[in-house]
């Protein structure tokens, strides 16, 4: 817990000191680490990852807060090992700056989160560990196979050895092999969003999860495959994804109505959950792809896309915690075992409505902001896929109403949900938090938002022409400290 | 050939100590037999001694030689970085299987005067054939190595299974060496010259020559055969799961070494001339593994079934890096398979470690529903076990993953994109199976069937061993992959002449 929280210290003293208005990446540490291949150990942060890295150390003190018990139990402490070695390995894989030096820790994630689907899932656990893990090696070793490619192309331009991003970046590659090439990635990353048609590990896995497990899912793993996208595969083959962008965001919008369609008809309400972060996703997706009439990304949808990366990541772990309460209570997921919650467990009710009011893009809730840049985007890009993906928010609102309204409303009929008790303490610890950035983002994108802008920009307009310079922006905020 | 009587030197005898020493051992060890000293204790002393000054000298001479070394004996004898490379890591498989091999159930069988004799006799076999340059020693290594194999794996063991691995491990093998001889007497009737060398030299004059293709692939197909590539691997499961584990455990380990280290030689040295003819068809049996063996391996129940696909998929990697050797990227091909065998060899002992720690109360092998709950009874044995299957089936932070990494970087190099995904496919069924041993320790809650019957008595070394394995594999996955792979490269320069 201690750690954990340190490593929030750490994640806000980044946010703090980072330089919002530039787009160079900042407190880059370089060594070397595989010299022989030129593989290094780069670390930096930009617009794209601050966000991100922040959003990961502010959940693990949650999470570690809803694990808080007094009774020892042995399993205890390997579990709360992984979930450090979790952390560090998003961390890590979210600051990584060279291409080998990310993949380790991309595939290194996978390990814990195994473990934790796997020791101390639901019944079907190993079906859906597994599945998860060979879905996502299948999908990361293409890309592995890509990015070798990319690097020899890079050595043959050069005739230098390097993994580094800061180099790849200048390659230049005839549009077949880009074709090639952002496929694998894409297909790599497209499986960890997941995207229609790569999605059918996420219900399983979710629902097999723990419910700590389940919140890291949605708030931070999902998230490195649309972070992936806008950090890999669009700027490194930048001509192959103005072709696929419509393939991508066809895929994206299926994805919004398939999964909010999928989660009308759950009688699971982890389930429900889980479809609905493929549609939600599907929106990060569309906001990426998004090309203009001129070539340029649409710079709302952008910011819509990252903004919302993070929405989701507040919202849907909120939803996860909330189901994990009630199922904490009475060992049952059901909608038909509940109703009329509202009366008994007041608190936990406005919890769940402000999560789901969030989730469904209620204007004041983070997820207005997201959604309505995305589809302002969309809309200048392609106005089919934005009228249908503006069906897709429709949609959300439905099937989320109708969660609230099984859970909490109706006629408390069920005698075991008359002696349920309302949140305690350490549920409201770890509640209270999520509930209250969900409306702050709402209120006030713009500070959050105002240190992304810069890299956003810069990616939309040059993304064809993209590289990263850096600086030591460490050395300049101690100084303007000074 | 002109037979010159060759003058023997002081450094001859210093770079050939440890095959020599070996030999002698070999006939004390024979003597002692008869003698009232024959007791498990003293030849375990014994086996033991002569091994590690046998590879403290190899790791001298390794640390002293530079390059490409002297040739003695015409050619038997060479004394290069690559031979004392092979040497010293055979040596550092024999000391850790000989101490395993103290601590199991196995100890009293296996250490008396007669065996630990043919023992010496299979390494002095092995030590020779990873450094010489001679088409006919190089077949006499191979057999005195083999030869001694099919002997320990049946006569340690008598029981059924173990005599039906000896005997189609030897019926197989057999025809295997008669193949690679007929190669090699093809090779010798169109190059008129045993030397490896010579004969590539050789090829140059009379490019073109069909009875130096035929050579060629049947010497790759008899090469093929010792390095279980499929369709040469049917001996693999059976003589895996015959012989006592910690025979399994050299084979897997000692034996590949040997096989792949003297292939490097034969195809860098040898037959680069003709790669048009060989390439090809290595590069198909290395997709042929991949695919092959890990989609067996996924419907194993016995562990060290399991093992000897997971082995034959294994070589398949080496092969696929070797078939990689010649043109643009070939400078990385001999670095990463050596890199590969060290990982491969540091990862298999730890497994066999623990396996044979695991059979020492019950005598019989070990399959994957005996696993179950291992992680409650004992959680270290798991973890370590966890690392071991995690490293074979390439995730990172272990090594197995940077020695993936660099094998199909040797492969891309060289733009074979279709072998390197199918390498990939491979890579993930693999992990299905490897998973299904951590599955079965960690996730399974059913009663333990091995973990409970089985109180494992504490043995310091095999603890010490395991601990040492799990150390390498992370240590080398993160943070010292570079000096291991300078060693690879420089040891590489030997025959790849950089």
């Amino acid at each position: 817990m201690g750690s954990s929280l340190l490593g929030l210290l750490a994640g806000l003293h980044v946010w703090y000191w980072f330089d919002g208005s530039s787009a160079a990446l900042q407190f880059v540490e370089s060594y070397e680490w595989i010299p022989s291949l030129g593989i290094k150990y780069i670390v930096g942060i930009d617009g794209f990852s601050l966000l991100l890295v922040v959003l990961t150390t502010f959940l693990l003190p949650l999470v570690l807060l809803s694990q808080w018990s007094d009774s020892e139990e042995p399993s205890q402490r390997p579990f709360l090992a992984l979930l450090m070695a979790l952390q560090s390995g998003m961390i890590g894989a979210l600051v990584a700056m060279d291409l080998v030096f990310f993949y380790v820790f991309w595939e290194a994630m996978l390990i814990p989160m195994y473990f934790i689907i796997g020791v101390w899932g639901g019944k079907r656990r190993i079906y859906a560990a597994t599945k998860f893990v060979l879905y996502t090696v299948l999908g990361s070793l293409l890309m592995l196979a890509a990015a070798i490619v990319l690097y020899l192309a890079h050595f043959r331009q050069t005739g230098v050895y390097s993994t580094s991003l800061l180099d790849l970046y200048s390659v230049k590659l005839p549009i077949d092999a880009q074709m090639w090439m952002f496929g694998a990635f894409a297909v790599a990353f497209a499986i960890k969003v997941p995207m229609w048609p790569f999605h059918t590990w996420l219900p399983d896995a979710h629902v097999e999860a723990p419910t700590v497990g389940s919140v890291i899912l949605a708030g931070v793993l999902l998230k490195m495959g649309t972070y992936g996208l806008l950090r890999f595969a669009v700027p490194m083959f930048p001509d192959a994804m103005v072709q696929f962008a419509p393939v991508l965001i066809f895929c994206g919008v299926v994805g919004i109505i398939y999964g909010a369609l999928t989660a009308w008809v759950q009688q699971d309400a982890k389930k429900m959950v889980a479809y609905s972060s493929v549609s939600h996703l599907g929106f990060v997706v569309i906001g990426t792809f998004a090309v203009m009439a001129g070539g340029e990304l649409s710079v709302e949808a952008l910011s819509g896309a990252t903004y919302q990366m993070i929405n989701h990541g507040i919202s849907t772990g909120a939803l996860f915690f909330l189901v994990g309460v009630i199922y904490e209570r009475r060992h049952t997921r059901m909608l038909a075992d509940f109703g009329g919650l509202a009366k008994n467990m007041p608190w936990f009710a406005t919890i769940l409505i402000i999560a789901t009011l969030s989730s469904v893009g209620l204007p004041g809730t983070g997820g207005f902001v997201g959604e309505f840049l995305i589809l302002n985007g969309v809309f200048q890009a392609s106005p089919i896929a934005g009228m249908l993906a503006s069906l897709g928010v429709l949609l959300g609102a439905v099937y989320m109403l109708t969660l609230c309204r099984k859970i909490l409303f109706g006629p408390l009929d069920n005698p075991e949900n008359k002696e349920l008790s309302d949140l305690s303490a350490k549920e409201f610890g770890y509640l209270v938090p999520l509930a209250v950035l969900a409306i702050v983002m709402g209120i006030f994108p713009n500070s959050f938002m105002d240190k992304t802008k810069p890299s956003i920009e810069r990616l939309a307009k040059s993304y064809k022409s993209y590289s990263l310079d850096y600086r030591m922006g460490r050395d300049m905020g101690h100084q303007s400290a000074n | 050939m002109n037979f010159e009587v060759p003058s023997l030197s002081l450094p001859f005898y210093g770079s050939a100590f440890p095959i020599l020493f070996l030999v002698v051992t070999s006939i004390v060890a024979l003597l002692l037999g008869v003698s009232k000293l024959n007791t498990p204790k003293v030849n375990y002393g014994l086996n033991l001694f002569a091994i590690i000054v046998a590879l403290g000298s190899a790791v001298y001479q390794y640390a002293i030689s530079g390059g490409a070394g002297e040739i003695y004996l015409s050619g038997g004898f060479t004394a290069g970085l690559l031979g004392f490379w092979g040497q010293g890591l055979i040596l550092f498989c024999a000391m850790v299987v000989s101490i395993l091999l103290g601590d199991s159930y196995m100890s009293p069988k296996f250490f008396r005067g007669e065996i630990v004799s043919l023992f010496h006799m299979v390494l002095a076999g092995m030590l020779t054939m990873v450094a010489t340059d001679d088409l006919v020693t190089l077949f006499v290594g191979l057999e005195m190595a083999s030869i001694g194999v099919y002997a320990l794996i049946g006569y340690t063991r008598p029981t059924k299974l173990s005599q039906e691995g000896a005997i189609k491990y030897f019926v197989l093998g057999s025809i295997a060496a008669a193949i690679l001889l007929f190669g090699f007497a093809f090779l010798y009737a169109a190059a008129g010259s045993l030397r490896i060398s010579e004969i590539s030299r050789a090829i140059g004059k009379v490019s073109g020559h069909s009875w130096i293709e035929l050579g060629a692939i049947l010497t790759i197909a008899g090469l093929s055969f010792k390095m279980a590539l499929v369709p040469f691997h049917m001996w693999t499961p059976d003589a895996y799961e015959g012989a006592p584990t910690g025979l399994t455990a050299f084979m897997a380990t000692a034996m590949k070494v040997m096989i792949v280290v003297a292939t490097i030689r034969l195809c860098e040295n040898g037959l680069d001339g003709v790669h048009g003819v060989w390439l090809s068809t290595l590069s198909l049996m290395a997709a042929a593994s991949l695919l092959f063996a890990n989609v067996m391996a996924l419907a194993q129940q016995s562990v060290k079934r399991m093992l000897a696909y997971s082995s034959i998929a294994h070589s398949g990697y080496m092969a696929l890096a070797l078939s990689a050797m010649s043109g643009a990227g070939g400078g990385m091909s001999v670095p990463s398979i050596l890199f590969y065998l060290i990982a491969y060899v540091a990862v298999s002992l730890g497994t066999f470690a623990i396996i044979m720690w695991l059979e020492n109360e019950r005598c019989e092998n070990v399959i994957v529903d005996d696993l179950t709950g291992l992680a409650k009874q004992h959680p270290r044995a798991a973890v370590a076990l966890a690392v071991f299957m995690f490293s074979l089936g390439g995730m990172p932070p272990t090594v197995g993953f940077i020695s993936k990494l660099y094998v199909f970087n040797a492969a891309l190099s060289n733009g074979l994109i279709g072998l390197v995904v199918i390498a990939a496919l491979g890579s993930t069924i693999s992990l299905y199976y490897y998973m299904r041993i951590i599955v079965r320790m960690f996730m399974l809650d059913s009663t333990p069937v091995l973990g409970a019957l089985i109180k494992p008595k504490k043995s310091l070394a095999t603890v010490g061993i395991v601990f040492v394995s799990v150390l390498i594999v992370i240590l080398l996955g993160t943070v010292f992959p570079e000096p291991v792979m300078q060693i690879a490269r420089k040891t590489a320069g030997e025959v790849t002449g950089g």
